[in-house]
């Protein structure tokens, strides 16, 4: 077996089928996937943040409306914690979108490799940004709840819902506390298995490049 | 680039590369992912970044770069956008009956089995090397020096030897 003869039994693999391309019509395609790629990712960012600027408005409205003391500084905390989010995603998404194919594979990898482990670091530490901060304003905001007319303070819609007895305060604590818990599960589950095995699988790769 | 100017640049670079292009596929792609998601892939990023194509290497070199980025990325499961409902209608692939015989069409299957056996970085290694690319042009798509391509290329290409000479013999 001579090397040309297994290089032309590679030429041959790509004569098994006919490649035809209609490239005017392929560049109107390819420009149309670009819009849509755009576009999808706009209306992920719009509703990533939108969430968050509903939270700030909400809090913001809280802030100016309830009378307790201890609710009010809850309700500040909240904000800023929004805001912080708002930041946290958008430099993780600006980091997580520089993606060159046209770099060297070795390049390519460790690119990847560091683009995951930020990954990794954001997610390993949701509990601490995602899960713990925004339990313990919400636990200030519950326990900061006095009783409305020791203020002299009535608002109909507000009193409806907000837990103002002490059974509706522990139940909703109860509530927040499992949401939070499933969170930070979530965020667990999906290091372990997706982000740890591909931080693995590109580990392994470069390895591979660098063993002679 | 001026959009007239950057379509007859595109057209002329997928229709010199798109065999090599989709040999490279073939190899990578691994069920559900078949060659075709992953060439229209290749094809996507080439249109996406050829604006910034610095010429620092040739523009088939870095054509290469670009496929076999996407295919190990495919490998690692980190583009999980190659959707068959998302397949480009400009692009066709039509089997030709008859085109190669019997055997070739077995040489050809024994090929893919050994380079199958070989891992992901020396696969693509194997591949350029068959395309008939120098060590330089390998070094420049690997980001590896010449030196250590020659070391590693002995290796694989002994390891690919060894599983298809007895296959074909």
């Amino acid at each position: 077996m001579f090397e040309q003869e297994l290089k032309d039994i590679w030429n041959n693999s790509s004569k098994a089928g006919q490649i035809s391309i209609e490239t005017n019509q392929l560049t109107e395609e390819l420009n149309t996937k670009i819009n849509s790629i755009q576009k999808r990712i706009r209306s992920r960012d719009i509703r990533e943040i939108s969430a968050s600027v509903i939270g700030i408005l909400l809090f913001g409205y809280l802030l100016f409306e309830i009378p307790f003391p201890i609710t009010k500084v809850a309700c500040g905390l909240a904000i800023v914690w929004f805001v912080f989010v708002i930041l946290k995603f958008r430099k993780s998404k600006l980091q997580n979108t520089k993606t060159d194919f046209s770099l060297s594979v070795t390049e390519q990898l460790n690119s990847q490799k560091e683009i995951m482990l930020q990954q990794s670091i954001l997610l390993d530490s949701a509990l601490y940004w995602y899960a713990i901060p925004p339990f313990i304003m919400n636990f200030i905001f519950i326990l900061g709840l006095e009783n409305p007319i020791n203020f002299n303070w009535t608002n109909s819609v507000a009193e409806s819902l907000l837990p103002l007895s002490p059974n509706l305060k522990i139940i909703t604590l109860t509530g927040l506390a499992l949401f939070y818990a499933f969170t930070f599960w979530v965020n667990k589950r999906a290091l372990k298995k997706d982000i740890k095995p591909t931080i693995e699988s590109i580990e392994n790769m470069l390895q591979q490049i660098k063993k002679q | 680039m001026y959009r007239q100017k950057k379509d007859k640049y595109f057209k002329e670079i997928l229709e010199r590369n798109k065999h090599k292009i989709y040999r490279i596929c073939n190899i990578y792609a691994v069920p559900p992912i078949e060659a075709q998601d992953l060439f229209q892939e290749v094809v996507f990023q080439v249109w996406k970044s050829l604006n910034s194509f610095k010429s620092k290497s040739s523009i088939d070199t870095w054509v290469y770069k670009i496929a076999i980025n996407v295919c190990l990325r495919s490998k690692m499961k980190l583009d999980k956008n190659y959707c068959k409902t998302d397949r480009l209608e400009s692009i066709h692939f039509t089997p030709i009956e008859n085109e190669i015989d019997a055997y070739g069409q077995e040489k050809i299957k024994y090929l893919k089995e050994c380079i199958s056996t070989l891992n992901e970085t020396d696969t693509s290694l194997i591949v350029l090397y068959l395309d008939d690319l120098s060590y330089k042009e390998i070094a420049i798509i690997t980001g590896l020096s010449e030196n250590h391509i020659a070391v590693k290329m002995k290796r694989v290409r002994k390891k690919l030897f060894e599983c298809i000479t007895p296959k074909i013999n």
